[in-house]
């Protein structure tokens, strides 16, 4: 159980640096900022977006790769105990989940040949919408890990 | 023209044929390989439950990736023209489908006689094929020039929605 356990708060900890991360860069990206940044949000929306790819690619990647471990543990554990309990919307969104993640793995290498430097005007706009998707996955995925994991508490 | 280099053409089919292969396998249950994670084994292709509940879900990803890589291979040495109007007649096929399939549901449900050949998939299949390679052909010419990059995110919502929906008993229960 703490093996698991354990591994779930390192996926958790992943998740979250690739949450700051795609959020950070479709922000820059979304909302450019046009003169000197000054405040903390200003600040947040200058940063360059082309930096940070590498680094989802692989925060993508080993929370991907984490989480189809935890997956394992989960299907004969949490699984069947939040069916017994009926919690169908639970299991249907963490379904959900699965897909999610295995959609934005599929995108990651259009993401990545979108944002090879030097950065390419043909495609701009795809780069835009693909980095905002993936973000979207990010989050979605990211609520959906919270809401199965407190639907029975921590340890319980 | 310019064309799209290599990289991008491959990576775009990639994702396209991707996605749709993923919703393919997950609804006709086509893995490459079985696990059952209460006795720790791995069976090749599908096989059913042997102790506690068996995983599918590793096996459609592989199936899937290993698919679109070689589509994905395969699209590098096609004109760009041709992947193009491909994507774009599989595209009107699926929306096609959509409409007249939920057409022919909706009509069933009204109609006062026994209709039941609207329920068949492969009529509204047969003919959203049709109307799709007929719209392919009156598409204009500059929609199949080179290979729109936005298909990469626009193929995989569409999978989401067709996934989001088989799960709907979830939440209906």
């Amino acid at each position: 159980m703490i093996f698991w356990t354990t591994l779930l708060i390192v996926h958790g900890l992943l998740a979250v640096t690739l949450l700051g991360a795609i959020t950070h860069q479709a922000v820059a990206l979304w909302l450019p900022v046009r003169a000197k940044a000054g405040s903390f949000v200003a600040r947040f929306r200058a940063v360059p977006g082309t930096s940070y790819v590498g680094a989802i690619i692989v925060l993508y990647l080993l929370t991907f790769v984490m989480g189809a471990w935890i997956y394992t543990q989960y299907r004969f554990t949490a699984r069947l105990a939040l069916e017994q309990l009926r919690f169908f919307k639970t299991v249907g969104v963490f379904e959900m989940k699965e897909h999610l993640a295995t959609i934005g793995l599929i995108l990651l290498p259009a993401y990545w040949a979108f944002w090879r430097r030097p950065l390419s005007e043909d495609y701009a706009a795809a780069r835009r919408q693909v980095t905002l998707f993936l973000a979207i996955l990010v989050w979605a995925n990211f609520l959906i890990g919270h809401i199965a994991n407190n639907a029975r508490g921590f340890g319980s | 023209m310019m064309s799209s280099d290599k990289a991008a053409v491959f990576t775009i089919t990639f994702g396209v044929a991707c996605a749709v292969l993923y919703v393919i396998c997950t609804e006709v249950n086509l893995p490459l390989l079985t696990y059952h994670p209460v006795i720790g084994e791995l069976d090749p292709l599908w096989t059913p439950e042997k102790r506690g509940p068996v995983m599918y879900w590793y096996g459609w990803m592989l199936t899937s990736l290993i698919g679109a890589s070689a589509l994905a291979f395969a699209a590098t040495a096609v004109p760009e023209r041709w992947l193009q109007r491909a994507i774009l007649v599989g595209a009107f096929a699926a929306v096609s489908y959509l409409i007249l399939y939920t057409l022919a549901l909706f009509v069933y449900d009204r109609a006062s006689i026994e209709l039941a050949l609207l329920q068949s998939r492969w009529l509204s299949a047969v003919i959203a094929v049709a109307a799709a390679a007929l719209l392919g052909c009156l598409a204009p010419a500059g929609w199949s020039e080179r290979l729109w990059p936005g298909w990469v995110w626009v193929v995989p919502v569409g999978a989401l929605a067709v996934l989001g929906y088989y799960l709907s008993p979830y939440f209906t229960h």
